[in-house]
């Protein structure tokens, strides 16, 4: 049997109609029409993507207002180009796929890990490239001392994405926590290159790029926690 | 409300609280989407349930729908979920082993003859979920492939490949009752 006709056998058999029961079709109606208010429907995408774009910055200007702007002040313009450039395209790339997360059949180019994944190999790509000094000197202490400044602040700028979006629709909570995760990791090293010091490749390469995989972890945690309650 | 409408306008009466709007998209939707929910629950008695579920869904949702866009993709990125979710509720209360060796003997035991030809819920029960799930998405909604890679979270690459697989499968199971009819298979 060829294509077409596997293709006109299903559009045969696609054509016949199957009626629902008008009792089982008005009970969904009754349902409905109590609580049919008028709604207000979501801005586009881009305002709301925006919008955590400018969250996800604003929590991590003020986390590196807290602990201080030491860092970028010891990088050179090149490097601070390079490095603020990516996490500003890497932070609009998460705005956008968090926002498709919260609308229903929002076009997927990316998925949630695809993001985690691109997010991660881009900064250690830009890591790589920009810091040469593999000496290794308080590698454990000062690098969890960075992880853990980096997830306390990526913590509060997913939080506020979710909460910026709540009034969508998460089709998978898991995923949905996921990208949020990414987003707030990512403020996190925005915090964590606007205030260390600290310039040995391997702490930025680990201990900061480690800050978006364990951010996204917890925010899919998060996810799946919700939806299993 | 004019029931020849097009769903995008019914959407945006839905949303601004039209009651003629809703019961005409409830009207219009509902065949298709018990029609999906019975294909993929396998108890034909759990499709009403499940089409209940899908409206109040889409009902509390109602405000995420973006006006302008396709309203097919969004209605079954929902429908999908009360499936998928109805799916996790019923693992949990067998064994994931018992599920499967259902599966299994489903599939295994599923007729050799030809299917009636005007049955397609019998015509794409050798099939996997996610195959018939997007055949029923591209044969009875009418949707492109753009618009089952939204509904689906995938990519049209994805899909197609589904498609791809699924069109083999139903080659074949379609061409054995038909040589053993023609008397070229024993």
């Amino acid at each position: 049997m060829r294509d077409p006709e596997i293709d006109e056998t299903l559009d045969k058999a696609a054509r016949v109609r199957r009626e629902v029961p008008a009792e089982l079709l008005q009970h969904i109606a009754d349902t409905i029409e109590p609580t049919l208010q008028p709604v207000r429907a979501l801005p586009p995408t881009w305002v709301l993507a925006s919008g955590s774009v400018l969250i996800t910055g604003t929590v991590a200007l003020l986390g590196a207002a807290r602990v201080g702007f030491q860092g970028v002040e010891a990088l050179s313009l090149p490097a601070r180009l390079l490095i603020f450039g990516v996490l500003t395209l890497l932070a609009c790339v998460a705005a956008v796929r968090l926002v498709g997360e919260w609308i229903p059949g929002s076009p997927r180019r990316l998925t949630p890990g695809g993001l985690l994944a691109m997010a991660s190999v881009t900064l250690l790509a830009v890591f790589a490239l920009l810091f040469h000094d593999y000496r290794i000197e308080h590698f454990v202490s000062a690098g969890l001392t960075c992880l853990a400044t980096g997830l306390l602040n990526a913590v509060p700028a997913a939080l506020l994405g979710w909460w910026w979006l709540r009034r969508g629709w998460a089709v998978n909570s898991v995923s949905a926590g996921l990208a949020a995760g990414v987003l707030g990791g990512l403020a996190g090293v925005t915090v964590l290159e606007l205030h260390c010091t600290d310039f040995h490749a391997l702490h930025i390469l680990v201990w900061h790029t480690l800050v978006v995989p364990a951010s996204g972890a917890v925010g899919a945690f998060a996810g799946w926690a919700l939806r299993e309650r | 409300m004019d029931m020849d409408g097009n769903l995008e306008e019914l959407m945006a009466g839905y949303q601004a609280g039209d009651f003629a709007a809703a019961r005409c998209l409830i009207h219009r939707l509902s065949p298709q989407l018990h029609r999906f929910f019975d294909a993929q629950s396998r108890n034909p008695a759990d499709a009403d349930d499940l089409l209940q579920e899908a409206w109040l869904r889409i009902h509390r949702a109602r405000h995420t729908y973006q006006r302008g866009k396709s309203v097919l993709p969004w209605i079954y990125a929902i429908a999908r979920r009360v499936r998928v979710d109805h799916y996790r509720r019923q693992v949990r209360t067998t064994t994931h082993e018992q599920r499967w060796e259902q599966v299994d003997d489903e599939i295994s035991t599923s007729p050799p003859d030809a299917p009636p030809a005007e049955d397609l819920e019998a015509l794409l029960a050798p099939l996997s979920e996610s195959q018939r799930e997007v055949l029923q998405m591209l044969k009875v909604a009418g949707m492109s492939l753009e618009e089952v890679a939204r509904a689906t979270s995938c990519s049209v690459g994805s899909v197609k490949q589904k498609v791809h697989r699924a069109y083999e499968k139903l080659r074949h199971s379609m061409s054995v009752p038909e040589l053993k009819r023609s008397g070229e298979v024993p």
